[in-house]
């Protein structure tokens, strides 16, 4: 299989086939590449691991301005020994031919006994016939060049001299093929595109996670023969609790536990007779004077039973299977495990052959359908279900039995005053709580942060 | 649900031969959560409406039944005795009317016991006594106490030296400076009289409902226990006096009774009431086609006692078994007796066909609609705050509708738009990469009748070339495409918007919502750094259900 290419990196490619270690520099010759299109394609290939950059210091020398000086005429010293090829010289003339730097080249050369300087007349003694210092002078010239590649012992002479040698520390780079590179094949398909370039990521439209597990819940309940109603979040007392036998005393009824709208209350909360028969029931078993007034008080419903119940006394039903499915409200502290609002589904079957053991089957089609199998049914208590059971099911991951829904049968108490005279199997329960082991959430909050960090990842299917 | 602390070894001496394992694994079939466990201490949450539960004692009760090693009801001892009478004065009868009361005797009280005393009375005082309003109870040393006793009432100068406190303290001092008076002095009213039990030298024995006289602490060298209960009605008080002394027989101690007199107040009955439910309604109901032989015997397991008479069952409920209204609850206690693990869960073939309600579809497609352009679904709560809903985007809070009482402060609003929320989720993703677009549908509240719910659709959109334009068309595709509806967009104003590039958008000439380019200044609050433009549509019935 032979791989696409950049134009650019099919030349950088071939030339390093060739010449295997090279600089930018020597590649941008042999390339005939611009400078920025060689440090791309490196980059390139380096990212594709074709490539292996080997970076590295090293210290160039060059002639400094004496330096150069030297170079074109001569060392100092070797200018006045060329003035005494010919003869012994007065000191007043050497000094005025060499100027100020007589005086260096002179001590140099007696201190080397080069010279020999008796009363005014200086001579030539027994120089040697390549001064120290001039074959590196010589090898330098012009150029810059690498410090390996000088005589350090003739170099040192020079560097201590001022202004004669400059030394710069550069950085080089050396390009060279990784193994892979060695073999790859090059396409020589025209206008083919590397496909295994990373590319930039795309965030996705889309429902929201719990959205969707609150749909996913609706078309169980769809398709097990359940119609769905909708009703207000804000309700009357009465429908919220008063028609559930949730005495108006009842600690689940005081304004630490549920919201109440400030100052509105309903005028009209039901019909004169459901008002009277649910009253009479409340004085008679639980023995204290129901007030109008607190069943007119607004509150934001607290569970979807309130729904259920309006809509069964409304319509009495002799056969029914219906749901409701929204927003519920708990005046509670928000933390990881607690929201104040949440969504919950509640369902009812209605009907002459509606069973504790057919409710019971309901949830577990229900949990089948959402993926759990592992669950069990223990007896609890809410004011407006006898008998009340709760189900509990087994989470793989968390490793024990976790709490789900609530169910149980509509008390007399509950019916009788509604006019409803089939047993009424009811049960609920929150859906945040799923949707936290489905998206394998540890804080509730999560759902309503609407963090596009998290909104972009979660998996759909889960 | 009020939360219990049992230990395994005191539960295992009550009930007779059991492991430990048996226990832990009934419980939650007696109804008991376990919350948690530690060695030999388990911690479990029972049902307010069985406060028998509120002690080691009656929850042995209870698990000797369902383990079938002691079945039926409890009955209690009660030996008549004229030694104790108390008197009760007509001048209660405005303020807490009934006293009720028994005498317990020749008990061992230990630290456990006394703890389990405790904890039964405060749980009883918060849960059927309604934080004592309706009904509370003192426990008292009995050989502390002269008889007779009165119950009656007195002025706030009275003195005497109240539980935990070293010093006599006046009713005043008492109402104003413990713990107990502030709490629940406001269930005595504005009456400059409160009442009071006295025995027969004058000495205080009890100030109901707020707090017992030190003399008459119960320690571990008390022997016999004088228990009395106040309250507004007299079957609550006897209620609460039948869960006391049925713990307390079961705790080895002996009853005797109490004389009571006076003002509409008489001795209590403490007995058994029968009740008749028919099997096949028992059977119905649990979905089972059990015997009436198995239905007594499961009955027998939850303490009661039943016996056939003709088709029906009659039923004899002990009682501290007041949570028992009507039959149907004595389905529940056959179900319990039965055992919920043997009830087999089956499935009927529905006879009706679901559907999803119309509004709810509508809703889903408009989603799918908005997905397809690239809008992301945010979900914020309708109960949220002023500075969400108003503060931040200069609208107008005149008309706010608010809870009372929330514990949370970003919790106090209903909302009125969807909008604010959006900008708000912008604000907290600014370090996300742009474009940022979302929307979303949900209910909006206002007051009228007393409150009117709406379905509102809201979108936004953020990237730094955001302009009028593109949203209009956004809203025009999505309503065309979702509803099949044609809108026209009118210049206008709006706080929230720029002026210039806000319009009202119209459906046949009436406005149903409102488009632009959000004002600079609230872009600027939330410190978001591009342009921004979004919408706000009412989804009225005509359109959702057309």
């Amino acid at each position: 299989m032979s791989q696409v290419f950049h134009d650019i990196e099919k030349k950088i490619i071939t030339s390093l086939r060739d010449n295997p270690k090279q600089s930018p520099e020597s590649l941008e010759k042999s390339t005939q590449l611009s400078p920025d299109q060689i440090r791309r394609g490196i980059e390139w290939l380096k990212l594709k691991d074709l490539a292996i950059v080997f970076e590295s210091k090293s210290s160039v020398i060059s002639l400094g301005k004496n330096g150069i000086e030297s170079f074109e005429k001569g060392l100092p010293e070797r200018r006045l020994l060329n003035l005494l090829k010919d003869g012994s010289k007065k000191l007043s003339v050497l000094q005025k031919e060499l100027g100020f730097v007589f005086g260096p080249s002179m001590g140099l050369s007696r201190k080397n006994n080069w010279v020999d300087f008796s009363s005014d007349e200086i001579s030539i003694k027994n120089p040697p016939s390549e001064l120290p210092g001039e074959k590196t002078l010589k090898l330098i010239g012009n150029e810059k060049l690498s410090k390996d590649r000088i005589d350090s012992a003739d170099l040192s002479g020079l560097l201590r001299r001022p202004d004669f040698i400059i030394e710069d520390i550069i950085k080089t780079k050396e390009i060279s093929l990784s193994d892979a590179a060695k073999s790859i094949k090059i396409s020589d398909s025209v206008g083919g595109i590397d496909v295994e370039a990373k590319v930039p990521e795309v965030f996705v439209a889309r429902t929201h996670p719990l959205k969707d597990t609150i749909d996913e819940i609706r078309e169980i309940f769809v398709t097990l023969g359940f119609s769905e109603i909708l009703g207000n979040m804000t309700q009357s007392s009465f429908w919220n609790f008063d028609a559930l036998f949730t005495p108006q005393d009842h600690p689940a009824r005081e304004l630490q536990d549920t919201f109440y709208l400030d100052r509105i209350n309903a005028k009209k909360i039901g019909t004169p007779e459901q008002i009277r028969k649910v009253s009479e029931s409340h004085k008679k078993n639980w023995r204290y004077q129901w007030d109008i007034n607190e069943a007119r008080k607004m509150v934001l419903r607290t569970h979807t039973t309130c729904v259920t119940i309006k809509h069964l006394a409304e319509n009495k039903p002799n056969e029914a299977r219906i749901f409701s499915l929204g927003r519920v409200f708990r005046n509670e502290k928000v933390s990881y495990k607690h929201l104040v609002e949440f969504n919950q589904i509640e369902g009812v079957v209605v009907g002459k052959d509606a069973s504790l053991k057919n409710l019971m089957g309901i949830q577990r089609e229900f949990y089948k359908r959402i993926g759990i199998t592992k669950i069990k049914f223990w007896p609890t208590f809410f004011p407006y279900t006898e008998p009340s059971l709760q189900t509990m099911v087994y989470n793989e991951k968390l490793g024990k039995w976790i709490e789900l829904f609530g169910m149980g049968i509509f008390r007399p108490e509950v019916t009788k005053p509604l006019g409803i005279t089939q047993p009424v199997l009811a049960w609920g329960g929150g859906i945040e709580r799923i949707a936290m082991l489905k998206y394998d959430l540890a804080d509730v909050r999560e759902f309503y942060n609407n963090n596009l960090g998290w909104l972009r990842s979660a998996k759909k299917c889960q | 649900m009020p939360v219990i602390e049992l230990s395994y070894s005191r539960l295992q001496k009550l009930i007779g031969k059991v492991s430990k394992k048996q226990i832990s694994d009934s419980l939650p079939f007696l109804g008991l959560d376990i919350e948690s466990e530690d060695k030999d201490l388990v911690r479990v949450e029972y049902s307010p409406n069985r406060p028998d539960y509120s002690t080691d004692f009656g929850i042995a009760l209870g698990l000797q039944g369902l383990l079938g090693i002691k079945t039926g009801p409890i009955k209690l001892n009660v030996k008549k005795s004229n030694k104790y009478p108390i008197s009760v004065k007509s001048n209660v009868s405005r303020i807490r009317p009934f006293v009720t009361g028994i005498i317990a005797k020749n008990g061992k009280i230990d630290d456990k016991t006394i703890k389990q005393l405790m904890t039964m009375q405060e749980d009883l005082h918060f849960g059927i006594g309604r934080k004592r309003k309706k009904s509370s109870i003192g426990i008292h040393d009995l050989d502390k106490i002269s008889f007779p006793l009165v119950y009656t009432t007195t002025n706030k100068n009275h003195k005497f030296i109240p539980l935990n406190s070293e010093k006599e303290l006046d009713i005043s001092e008492i109402l104003d400076t413990t713990d107990v008076g502030k709490d629940y002095g406001s269930l005595l009213g504005q009456s400059s009289q409160v009442p009071i039990i006295l025995d027969e030298e004058q000495n205080t024995v009890s100030f109901p409902p707020i707090i017992n006289a030190a003399v008459t602490t119960v320690t571990t060298k008390t022997k016999n226990l004088f228990v009395e209960v106040t309250g507004l009605n007299k079957d609550d008080a006897e209620d609460m006096l039948s869960v006391v002394a049925t713990v307390l027989q079961s705790a080895g101690f002996t009853l005797e009774s109490v004389k009571i007199t006076g003002a509409k107040n008489s001795a209590p009955k403490l007995e058994y009431r029968k009740m008749t439910v028919n099997p096949s309604l028992i059977n119905q109901i649990l979905g089972l086609n059990l015997s009436s032989t198995k239905i007594i015997s499961s009955l027998k397991k939850s303490r009661l006692d039943a016996s056939s008479k003709g088709t029906n069952i009659i039923c004899t409920i002990p009682a501290y078994r007041f949570d028992i209204f009507g039959p149907m609850d004595l389905v529940e206690e056959v179900a319990l007796g039965y055992g919920i693990q043997n009830l087999e869960p089956t499935i009927s073939p529905s006879q009706t066909i679901g559907k999803t309600n119309p509004v709810s579809l509508k809703l889903k497609s408009l989603d799918q609609t908005m997905i397809g352009l690239g809008y992301l679904e945010a979900l914020n709560s309708s109960l949220t705050s002023k500075r969400v809903l108003y503060d931040m985007t200069n609208r107008d809070s005149t008309k706010l509708l608010s809870v009372l009482d929330s514990k949370s402060r970003e919790h106090t609003i209903l909302r009125d738009s969807i909008l604010p929320g959006l900008l708000e989720n912008l604000s907290r993703n600014i370090h996300e990469s742009y474009p940022q677009k979302m929307f979303e549908t949900g209910t909006v509240f206002a007051t009228k009748n007393p409150i009117s719910e709406k379905i509102s659709f809201s979108g936004i959109s953020a990237h730094k070339d955001a302009n009028f334009t593109e949203i209009k068309s956004i809203i025009q595709t999505t309503l065309n495409i979702g509803f099949g509806i044609k809108v026209e967009t009118k210049t206008s104003t709006d706080s929230t918007f720029e002026e210039g590039h806000c319009a009202s958008i119209t459906l046949d000439n009436m406005p149903i919502g409102i488009v632009g380019k959000i004002d600079s200044k609230i872009i600027e609050n939330y410190k978001i750094r591009v342009p921004v433009v979004g919408f706000e549509i009412s989804l009225s019935d005509s359109i959702l259900k057309n």
